[in-house]
């Protein structure tokens, strides 16, 4: 076999290349299908906190903005724990970024709160002297896209078998199930009560008044998302 | 002395010269460097090595004649012999499979670099050094510390000179603005939970007769329990704030923080836990070391006296 293979260059490069891909694969494949499995206290976005994402892409934040928190001390220092590959397993795409004009966000929910975020939104140099940040002002009138962000639920769940509806071990041991709405009025209704929650904590007046009337402005949906990015 | 000897001579003289005036001519010349005497020490082996093996090779090709037994096979005419395997090719080979073995089950695993690795070796020697540099720092030392954590970590919030950007966060230059004293009184309060399990109880507006009696306590409250105001002093009883907060403020250990000023243990304990009030929410700061936690405390501490 050995001779016919020496004299057929073709048929050789061919079982060359057979033989590195396999290789690489039994290294690459089994390493990488276990560090993209959730860890522990990864769970999947809510509607609201989905359309928060949404907004967030739209408004490119992850141009400036990374999610990403490297292994370095003076990371660490400053973001929180560094980042592992499986924390990622729900975001599609994920929103790394490869610059950061502004700090990383990935853990912004544990040290920023709803009134602040409302704040910096508004005017960022009011509360960060100094940043190049401009401000959002048009998203306290925007309102929220609900139906994509159900969509998107919809597919994650059912191309990617996303686990909605599913109990999921969060650090302090206990278990939390993030529920995918039946229909899509539940979808909007169930926003609507997470968002609720959210505007209780803001001040301004005209979010409040439109949560109120039933309807969600983008600053609320991109809170509840940043809220859960811990 | 044959032709080819001379040309091997002349070739490794002529490389060496070449060598010689090339790191003479380099800026700083070998320098001392360890690794610039092993590159020129390579560089001269290489020659020497080099001269030594085609001399030999070429005396071969001169004079060798091909022998030993041909395989079946030709490529254009090109064959190849069948010969044995020669002894110090053969000893190579297996000492190589027997090195590349050890290296995979032993020397790879148990001395790979991992950055996770090099990132704990790097907090550890770090977090030994603060411990080591700053355990028994105190007085202004600590409080310049805590203004370095503070204008690192609170200033978003609190502003630069902690006056609470208006109104966006608590203003640290006093210890409670009138607005959070009648907030707390009238809604409770469920902040610092580790320190204060009880939180406290809403509607104690209630103790008092009217909504002059409840202002005149609650300023009483905010200009930090004045000995001289008995009038308040009576009230705060009258509302049973004493019980929980001590007869003057000075706060009771389970039972309530202290509320005539700041000190280490109160603002620690917001650090520890976050809070909710009248303002909006803290987020809790559980990333700063014990040591920075007494730091910014001892610092807040000191803007209000």
């Amino acid at each position: 076999m050995f001779h016919w293979l020496e004299k057929h260059p073709f048929f050789f490069a061919v079982g060359v290349f057979v033989t590195i891909a396999f290789a690489g694969l039994i290294e690459i494949v089994p390493n990488f299908a276990q560090a993209s499995q959730p860890v522990i206290g990864t769970k999947p976005y809510t509607t609201l906190q989905l359309a928060g994402r949404h907004v967030y892409i739209k408004n490119s934040c992850n141009a400036c903005h990374s999610q990403l928190i490297r292994p370095f001390k003076a990371e660490t220092d400053r973001y929180g724990d560094y980042s592992l590959s499986g924390e990622y397993a729900f975001d599609r795409p994920f929103l790394w970024g490869s610059k950061r004009t502004g700090p990383d966000l990935h853990r912004v929910g544990n040290y920023r709160t709803t009134d602040w975020h409302e704040n910096h939104m508004k005017d960022p140099v009011s509360v960060v002297p100094g940043s190049i940040m401009p401000g959002y002002p048009w998203l306290f009138e925007n309102e929220a896209d609900v139906e994509t962000a159900y969509a998107e639920q919809l597919t994650v769940k059912n191309v990617f078998s996303v686990p909605y509806n599913t109990p999921l071990p969060m650090k302090d041991g206990s278990k939390v199930t993030v529920v995918l709405a039946d229909t899509l009025s539940d979808a909007q209704a169930s926003a609507l009560e997470e968002a609720k929650l959210v505007a209780a904590d803001m001040k301004d007046k005209s979010v409040q008044d439109a949560v109120a009337a039933g309807k969600i402005p983008e600053i609320v949906a991109l809170i509840a998302y940043m809220n859960s990015l811990k | 002395m044959n032709k080819l000897t001379l040309a091997g001579i002349i070739t490794a003289v002529v490389m060496l010269g070449a060598t010689w005036l090339s790191v003479g001519g380099s800026k700083g010349g070998l320098n001392g460097d360890i690794v610039n005497i092993l590159a020129v020490a390579g560089a001269v082996a290489l020659v020497i090595i080099t001269v030594f093996v085609v001399i030999k090779y070429v005396r071969q090709m001169q004079t060798d004649t091909a022998s030993g037994k041909l395989a079946d096979e030709n490529w254009d005419g090109i064959g190849e012999y069948k010969n044995e395997l020669p002894a110090g090719w053969a000893f190579i080979m297996l000492g190589t499979m027997i090195w590349g073995m050890w290296y995979f089950l032993v020397g790879y695993p148990v001395n790979a670099y991992s950055q996770i690795g090099e990132y704990n070796e790097d907090s550890a020697a770090h977090n030994a050094k603060f411990e080591a540099k700053y355990a028994s720092i105190q007085g202004d030392e600590l409080v310049a510390m805590g203004e370095s954590v503070f204008l690192a970590e609170c200033k978003v919030c609190h502003g630069l000179t902690a006056d609470g950007i208006d109104g966006k966060a608590a203003d640290l230059n006093s210890r409670i603005a009138k607005a959070s004293v009648m907030h707390v009184i009238m809604n409770g309060a469920n902040n610092m939970k580790t320190d204060f399990p009880g939180g406290m109880p809403m509607g104690l507006n209630y103790s008092f007769a009217d909504e002059a009696e409840l202002n005149k306590l609650v300023d009483y409250v905010v200009a930090g329990l004045p000995e001289s105001d008995t009038e308040g002093a009576q009230l705060f009883e009258k509302g049973t704030c004493n019980s929980c907060h001590g007869a003057h403020g000075e706060g009771m250990a389970f039972a309530g923080p202290k509320i005539n000023g700041f000190d280490v243990a109160t603002v620690s304990s917001v650090l520890k836990d976050g809070k909710k009030g009248s303002i909006g929410t803290m987020p809790a700061f559980s990333r700063l070391n014990p040591k920075q936690i007494e730091a910014v405390s001892a610092y807040v501490t000191s803007l209000s006296k």
